[in-house]
């Protein structure tokens, strides 16, 4: 993916669009480890594991080199040992019992920003809340200010299409001016809070003293990963789990019904409908998967989505939910903000459902991702309702 | 027979306490423990065969006693 010059028309050329299943069965035709375009991809369950548990082969850090970053993108950039260090410092700081003390203010986030078009009888789920919400989760979790939204939204969606853009996808100078802005803002609020701590991620990083500090530019890269990690992998999420319940109406209202139904609806939308499908890792010696060899230097694509399907249905199947998927990834790399994700896709169907419990996607509107594309999601939802006041 | 949880396989995925708060707990870092013996009643083993088939990492697993 370091090379603008090369095609990879495998990849590119994936039937994903309107029919994730058939995406899917594209990538696991060829085989569980095969190599298209001088990518190797691992499509099996098996072979996505082995490469998760043997990240002293498949390294994480050469992977993320490609994306040019000016700051080092911590912890995802990051092999061990040195790893380590950084996850045990955050981990805590997103653990389910974290997430559970800001709970009630998430909530009351997403009843506002739902309350806002709810009488109006129709939105765009993906500019009118998916966008909107997981920013405002970050911005709560980093303890900047609400009113900042719009104006952050601004420079990370520049910055976001410089590293979340189609392979080999280069920086453009709009993009970097983006990144400029947002290391500004984000560089002012470092200096704040070093004097003045809150209770926030941001603060708790740079409370660390001794051997355990962490440099203004390794916080920068906390910030920067958080921005692409966290934006729009929530916000495809959001849009891919209304889709369902908007195409599902006896599943719908199940859940409006029963909300504890929301849990496994949302683990099956994710297993399903993944937006970071294919993770890459770049092999740091040869090493034989599952019977072929890939060559040191290789660019591996760990395909989870063709993972989280093998042996499994193709659609919601809620018996089967607690099975679990590899969408958060896995060993040492596991996505960081899962339990916060989970927590946000579970107040947005809980808190929309409650305002708007029947809606239909926009009559001849043809939901579609675009591909290929950083973060799978779908560029617009709309839908339409009874308009009905928030009670 | 037992349930056994290998912490070094562990990485905090959350789903055994989550799913199975009868036999698990989470720690400060988001990772999940045995709160018990992990000796399993027989009424308990239709939970514990739901943490095993739940962990994304299979650090999960019941053995004989």
């Amino acid at each position: 993916m370091d090379n603008p010059q090369v095609s990879f028309t495998f990849h590119d050329a994936a039937p994903l669009g309107v029919d994730r299943t058939a995406g899917w069965d594209y990538f696991s035709a060829p085989g569980e480890v095969y190599e298209r375009d001088g990518l190797w991809y691992l499509t099996s369950h098996r072979a996505v594991r082995f490469a998760h548990q043997h990240p002293e082969i498949f390294s994480s850090a050469k992977a993320f080199d490609s994306l040019g970053s000016p700051v080092p993108l911590i912890p995802i950039a990051v092999d061990q040992p040195a790893h380590i260090r950084y996850r045990r410092v955050l981990d805590p700081m997103f653990a389910p019992r974290v997430v559970n003390k800001i709970d009630d203010e998430l909530r009351r986030q997403a009843r506002e920003i739902i309350a806002a078009f709810a009488a109006n009888g129709e939105c765009d789920i993906v500019k009118d809340l998916a966008e909107l919400y997981p920013t405002q989760v970050i911005l709560t979790m980093f303890g900047l200010p609400l009113d900042d939204r719009d104006q952050f939204m601004e420079w990370t969606r520049l910055v976001i299409g410089a590293s979340g853009g189609g392979a080999g996808a280069a920086a453009t100078e709009e993009q970097m001016m983006g990144a400029v802005s947002l290391f500004g803002y984000l560089q002012d609020y470092i200096t704040k809070k070093r004097t003045a701590p809150g209770d926030d991620v941001l603060s708790k990083v740079l409370a660390l003293t001794g051997d355990e500090a962490w440099t203004d530019e390794e916080v920068l890269g906390m910030c920067f990963l958080f921005v692409i990690a966290g934006l729009d992998t929530v916000a495809a999420s959001i849009g891919f789990v209304m889709l369902h319940l908007a195409r599902n109406p006896e599943l719908r209202r199940q859940v409006a019904a029963n909300p504890e139904l929301a849990a496994p609806v949302i683990e099956e939308v994710l297993r399903l409908e993944l937006p970071a499908p294919i993770t890459p890792r770049v092999t740091l010696s040869e090493v034989e998967v599952l019977g072929t060899m890939i060559p040191a230097g290789a660019t591996a694509m760990l395909v989870l989505a063709t993972a989280n399907r093998e042996g499994r249905s193709d659609d919601i199947d809620l018996p089967t939910a607690d099975l679990g998927h590899l969408t958060f990834g896995g060993g040492i790399h596991r996505c960081l903000g899962s339990h916060l994700a989970r927590r946000e896709l579970r107040l947005v169907v809980d808190e929309f459902l409650r305002a708007i419990p029947e809606f239909t996607i926009a009559e001849g509107y043809e939901p579609r991702v675009e591909w290929p594309a950083g973060t799978l999601h779908l560029a617009s939802l709309p839908i339409c309702f009874p308009p009905r006041g928030y009670e | 027979m037992k349930i056994v949880h290998d912490p070094d396989v562990c990485t905090g995925h959350g789903r055994c306490y989550l799913l199975v708060p009868e036999l698990f707990a989470d720690d400060e870092f988001g990772h999940g423990f045995l709160s018990g013996s992990g000796v399993l009643a027989e009424e308990q083993m239709k939970a514990a065969q739901k943490a095993v088939d739940s962990c994304p990492e299979r650090a999960i697993s019941i053995v004989a006693d």
